[in-house]
């Protein structure tokens, strides 16, 4: 099974092999992980997002038209929950005073260290507003597309490119503080 | 006590509720999940909120794929929010206020300020605000901020096709890369200086800018 | 921003219990429609059950017995008029509703659905299925009851999508996004 394609899985699970579904967690599980770090900032978070959106996978997993494409398919399920579960947290977030200064002023190694430097982007990264994290991680880090990402987002192209344009404004914006600091 | 004595047990306390099902909802939900949601529908009747909102919820939950607890959760929370949203609004609020005004709770408005929107709006119905003001919030507008410019605009008196176009103006704004706040209070101000008194400052003292 | 991106593309690593709690939440779900009756019907399952256990199903069973019989003698009086009438009179009978047009760009999508509160969130009724017109953009106009609703989009019978042009409504339930319509009453 490990070589199967994913159509072949897929078919396999919808026989009733609910145990072949593994192939396709353990296949995508990293892959996706890092998005969903990224997007949310915590593992365990993510962790939460990733065990939703193959959940979901699977419970509608008969209406997945182009098994051939079923990443692509978790993807847009996994993107969708990213989003939902950064809402919940961004109303939560909201009730707490977010001290500004403490995320800049929090000793940091010089940023020759890979370790704090990883952490500054890290931590730039969740200063940047949803959408625009998002449209940053989809293009630069996951190498999408724009009609990829529009297709998986349903946003559209423009605004999507305002999005990245944004957010990479914003991230130098950010890491040049840091440099200068 | 296992999980199949619970489930048992459950049932049996549902089984008055297992008499009349609706037909579209039997068809989507498995049965445990219906009898719960039947039960739920039940009481809602009995306290006089609307139910179709519930039935919906459900059969949102079931065309989304979610499970069955998780669609028992989604229709009781509503119906504790639709009951909040009931008490706040004016008396013989239809069910497309009680639901508008579900949604704007469940974004983070308090049932306080349900009560001030309704208030300044005296007979008029309140839907078109709260459905703005819950896509305000959705779009990270801060929740006081939002509740704030949708009150002076029902004080104001603007009008349902004023408040939607108000929302486009602002989403387009936010889309071409503007701060939320920002865009919301900039057209807020047009619109009610266009009716006359420009909008203060949220939570200010009152004076205008 | 290139050399930012590379550092973000580092793999990342998450918990290896995570494969199992995924397995063992999709083992709870029903079987998919396509598999096998006849193999879910003969595949064996241990049951494990107390003879406490067996004392309070026993009771249950009577309890909902007796009730059923209760139930079914406040039927007869019922019996004139159809239950589901009964209680949903014209539940879904669109009165006063007002032909909305609902328009999505999705230029790569092959089909598009609009569902909400006023068609049972059901992707596939008819009246609700948005035709291409040309250049990736899709469009339906159907008969929505005037008052408040929310809708989505459904694209290739997978993607949900919030409509763009329309205020958002807010899911904290199902994790997919909503739209906010309020039809006005045409008087």
């Amino acid at each position: 099974m490990e070589g199967s394609s994913d159509a072949v899985i897929v078919a396999r699970v919808l026989r009733g092999d609910v145990e072949a579904y593994r192939t396709l967690v353990e296949r995508y599980r990293d892959q996706y992980a890092r998005y969903a770090v990224h997007m949310l900032g915590n593992r365990e978070d993510a962790e939460e997002a990733l065990q939703d959106a193959f959940t979901r996978a699977y419970r509608s997993l008969a209406r997945c038209e182009d098994p051939e494409r079923f990443s692509a398919w978790l993807f847009r399920i996994l993107v969708n929950r990213c989003r939902t579960m950064g809402a919940r947290r961004g109303r939560r977030a909201r009730t707490f005073v977010v001290d500004e200064s403490a995320l800049t002023s929090a000793a940091v190694d010089h940023p020759a260290d890979g370790n704090a430097w990883r952490e500054e982007i890290d931590r730039a990264l969740q200063r940047l507003r949803p959408e625009q994290r998002e449209a940053f991680l989809l293009k630069y880090v996951e190498e999408l597309g724009y009609d990829e990402m529009s297709r998986l987002t349903g946003v559209g192209v423009s605004a999507l490119k305002m999005r990245v344009m944004r957010a990479c404004d914003r991230l130098r914006e950010l890491l040049s503080e840091v440099h200068s600091a | 006590m296992n999980r199949l004595a619970r489930a048992f047990v459950a049932l049996t306390l549902v089984a008055p509720a297992a008499r009349a099902q609706d037909p579209s909802l039997a068809a989507k939900l498995d049965r445990p999940t219906l009898l719960a949601v039947t039960a739920i529908i039940d009481s809602a009747r009995a306290a006089k909120l609307p139910t179709k909102p519930l039935r919906d919820k459900a059969l949102e939950g079931a065309a989304k794929g979610s499970d069955g607890p998780n669609i028992v959760v989604a229709v009781h929370h509503l119906s504790i929010r639709m009951g909040s949203a009931k008490r706040a609004l004016r008396p013989g609020a239809g069910t497309d206020e009680i639901k508008a005004a579900a949604g704007a709770l469940d974004a983070g408005v308090s049932t306080h300020d349900l009560a001030r929107l309704q208030s300044a709006a005296g007979k008029r119905p309140v839907t078109m605000s709260l459905a703005v003001l819950t896509d305000l919030i959705g779009r990270q507008v801060p929740i006081p901020t939002a509740t704030d410019l949708v009150l002076q605009l029902e004080r104001s008196g603007v009008k349902d096709g004023e408040l939607s176009l108000f929302q486009r103006n602002v989403r387009a704004d936010i889309d071409r890369g503007a701060d939320p706040a920002a865009a919301a209070t900039t057209r807020a101000r047009g619109l009610v200086q266009r009716g006359g008194g420009a909008p203060t400052s949220p939570r200010s003292s009152g004076r205008a800018d | 921003m290139d050399r930012i991106a590379r550092e973000l593309r580092q793999p990342v690593r998450v918990s290896s219990s995570l494969d199992d709690r995924v397995m063992s939440a999709v083992r709870q779900v029903p079987p998919h429609a396509r598999a096998s009756l006849w193999s879910r019907l003969t595949t064996p399952r241990s049951v494990m059950v107390t003879p406490l256990t067996w004392g309070v199903l026993a009771a249950s069973l009577a309890l909902f017995a007796a009730l059923g019989a209760a139930h079914a003698y406040q039927d007869v009086h019922r019996a004139a008029a159809p239950i589901a009438k009964a209680l949903f009179p014209k539940a879904d009978t669109p009165q006063r509703a007002q032909r909305v047009q609902f328009v999505l760009v999705a230029p790569d999508a092959k089909k598009v659905a609009v569902v909400g509160d006023f068609n049972g969130w059901d992707a596939s009724h008819a009246a609700f299925q948005a035709k291409h017109r040309g250049g990736g953009v899709w469009s339906v106009t159907a008969p929505v009851p005037v008052g408040h609703h929310r809708y989505s989009f459904v694209v290739d019978d997978s993607v949900w999508v919030a409509d763009p042009t329309a205020p958002r409504a807010v899911d904290n339930d199902f994790g997919m996004p909503n739209s906010a319509l309020v039809v006005p009453n045409p008087e």
